[in-house]
């Protein structure tokens, strides 16, 4: 009895996990960043409440003790304006992923179980989908409607990215089908419905884990260059504001006043783009034993 | 060979489906747009100053390139014309036909993106194969991580920040615009020498955004080949190495066609913000203006060949794909 419990203890996935993560310092260093940016967007809007201070008499400063990362064209303090910027980034990635999450799982698994006409139509979408070039397609689209708000801005880029996902658990689904398993949940006469939520979605739960985090840097990167081109309404500061307003407003190119203004919302952005990247290295491991058990 | 041809024919007519979806799609779109162009014309040039009788007559003019048959009509109109590759007038050009505007903002945008291509290919397979060879050495791990994070970075970031180093900061590269404006064009020297100092920045960018893409697929790729029973059976016959390098990297090399694809759509979707970043004259900056100035014909046209672009660049990369790998081909 002893050496059963130890060894399902030695495989529970707490432990598991954690030992993927620590095979590589990298792992913990991804995941600490994401933890970093996603305590920064809940907590920073309450540390720093309402509007940012102004302050005329000191604009474009240079990084001091009392502002680490200078001001900008109003004098106000950049490190707050990068935290309190840092909710909308996160919020909207994370509408976007789950509405990406919702249409590319639905509409992968369905294609792949089903095969025949309902996959071929679905997957003539899903290739349109990916087809049209996102970002020019949003570029487009905000002149017809004002999607700012970061509820409908998760929307459009969720409704507009999700054939990434889409194929690939379509791909992993079709391979899925065949393995006895399911076999033997089609023979027990299980329904289709019950086939597919019970059997199929927990084993390509990871699969979309994965992909959706490919898919969330896409996204971070496509809302933050809206702002940043200006097609779209400021409502709130975040970080394509700053960086519109560095380089088209204070002229960071051609001068360095604007330094860090410019600097600070690229080097967030650069460092959670490293940050998923390094921790998708784990996850990757996490659901794939094979890479496991060979190191 | 008559499968290839049948392949080829249906992916073609795929492809033109594709297109007339897409060009209906920017019809509505562009007939369901707020703001009536004569209206924003008027307001730009009380905006800059035009006395108000002589803004009024501009704009005028303007309004008298909108149409206003029935809607049905101006859209089997606009693909009538388009079947013989009239895209419509501009409006914020005064009159010159849509095709003409983006017929000579195209070539800033194909020669980077090409150019940029080509040179992130012949890096990302190169270094796909060495991150293959070396894997469980640390540099191959650096070298898989930067591919990684390479694909990952926004590209107005990489962009913003190659401006940033290189102009700002070490004044190495001119900035912004296609050449010095105080040269003339021509077949001269100094003319292109300064078109080609001032393409290094925007063409680097393009290379640099698709470098991970071409190095991640090919690591994989070489690393599942070089696993394959063949090469194994190939090193027992006693099969040279460079024969066996040939097989490997024949059958290596076919996952990239599909990412030659990818490449170019993102290229091209990227051009938007990467030529406005540069204040380059290519066609993601045409639809910037465009979408800025009202001027739903040009804004139409432009989004409707960055689209063609990217549905030829798919038909090309499956076509090639086809053409390679003889299971492809017979399947």
């Amino acid at each position: 009895m002893s050496t059963l419990a130890a060894a399902r203890a030695r495989r529970s996935p707490w432990r598991v996990t954690r030992r993927v993560l620590l095979r590589k310092p990298g792992r913990v260093i991804g995941l600490a960043i994401i933890v970093f940016f996603t305590l920064m967007a809940i907590a920073g809007p309450m540390l720093y409440p309402g509007q940012l201070a102004v302050d005329p008499d000191n604009i474009y400063a240079s990084p001091s003790g009392a502002h680490w990362l200078g001001t900008d064209f109003a004098g106000s303090d950049v490190l707050q304006e990068v935290i309190v910027g840092a909710r909308y980034v996160l919020l909207t990635a994370a509408i976007s992923a789950l509405v990406t999450a919702a249409l590319g799982t639905t509409i992968g698994l369905v294609a792949g179980y089903h095969r025949g006409f309902t996959d071929s139509s679905l997957m003539r979408v899903t290739d349109f989908v990916l087809t049209i070039p996102g970002f020019p397609l949003l570029v487009v689209l905000s002149t017809i409607w004002n999607f700012g708000r970061p509820l409908e801005m998760g929307l459009v880029l969720g409704v507009t990215g999700w054939g990434g996902v889409a194929r690939a658990v379509r791909s992993q689904t079709l391979s899925l089908r065949e393995r006895g398993f399911l076999e033997a949940a089609r023979g027990l006469g299980l329904s289709n419905t019950h086939i597919i939520v019970r059997e199929l979605l927990p084993n390509i739960a990871p699969y979309v884990a994965m992909n959706l985090l490919l898919s969330v840097i896409g996204f971070i990167g496509a809302e933050v260059a809206l702002f940043f081109l200006g097609v779209v309404p400021f409502t709130s500061s975040n970080w394509g504001v700053m960086l519109n307003e560095a380089v088209f407003a204070g002229g960071a190119i051609n001068s360095p006043q604007a330094l860090s203004y410019l600097l600070a919302p690229l080097v967030c952005i650069l460092l959670l783009t490293l940050g998923i990247v390094l921790f998708l290295d784990a996850i990757d491991e996490l659901f794939n034993p094979r890479l496991r058990e060979r190191s | 060979m008559k499968g290839f041809l049948r392949r080829l024919l249906m992916k073609l007519i795929a492809g033109l489906v594709m297109v007339w979806v897409v060009a209906t799609f920017t019809f509505v779109l562009v007939h369901s747009l707020p703001g009536n162009p004569g209206d924003i014309e008027y307001d730009r040039l009380i905006m800059q100053g035009t006395p108000p009788e002589i803004a009024q007559a501009k704009a005028a003019v303007v309004a008298g390139f909108t149409s206003h048959e029935p809607l049905l009509q101006q859209y089997f109109g606009y693909l009538g014309q388009l079947l013989h590759g009239n895209l419509g007038v501009s409006i914020s050009y005064s009159g010159v036909p849509v095709a003409d505007v983006i017929a000579s903002a195209a070539p800033w945008t194909v020669l980077p993106v090409l150019s940029g291509l080509v040179v992130s290919f012949i890096i990302g397979v190169a270094g796909g194969v060495i991150a293959a060879v070396k894997r469980s050495t640390r540099w191959g791990g650096l070298l898989t991580l930067s591919g990684s994070l390479m694909a990952g970075i926004p590209s107005f970031v990489l962009a913003l920040l190659l401006a940033f180093l290189f102009h700002t900061l070490w004044q190495i590269l001119p900035y912004g615009d296609t050449s010095d404006v105080t040269l003339t064009p021509g077949f001269n020297g100094p003319y292109i020498g300064s078109v080609i100092t001032h393409a290094v920045l925007p063409v680097s960018t393009y290379a640099l955004l698709t470098y991970g893409g071409w190095l991640l697929t090919m690591k994989s790729s070489v690393v599942s080949v070089l696993g394959d029973d063949f090469i194994l059976a190939a090193e027992l016959r006693g099969i040279s190495p460079v024969t066996r390098m040939r097989y490997i990297a024949r059958n290596a090399i076919l996952p990239l066609f599909t990412v030659l694809a990818i490449s170019v759509g993102y290229m091209f979707g990227g051009s938007v913000l990467i030529e406005d970043i540069f204040d380059y004259p290519g066609l993601g900056n045409l639809l910037l203006h465009s979408i800025g100035r009202r001027d739903y014909p040009l804004m139409g046209g432009a989004f409707l060949l960055i689209t063609v672009a990217i549905i030829l660049a798919n038909i090309l990369a499956e076509l090639l794909y086809s053409v390679i790998d003889p299971r492809v081909r017979r399947a």
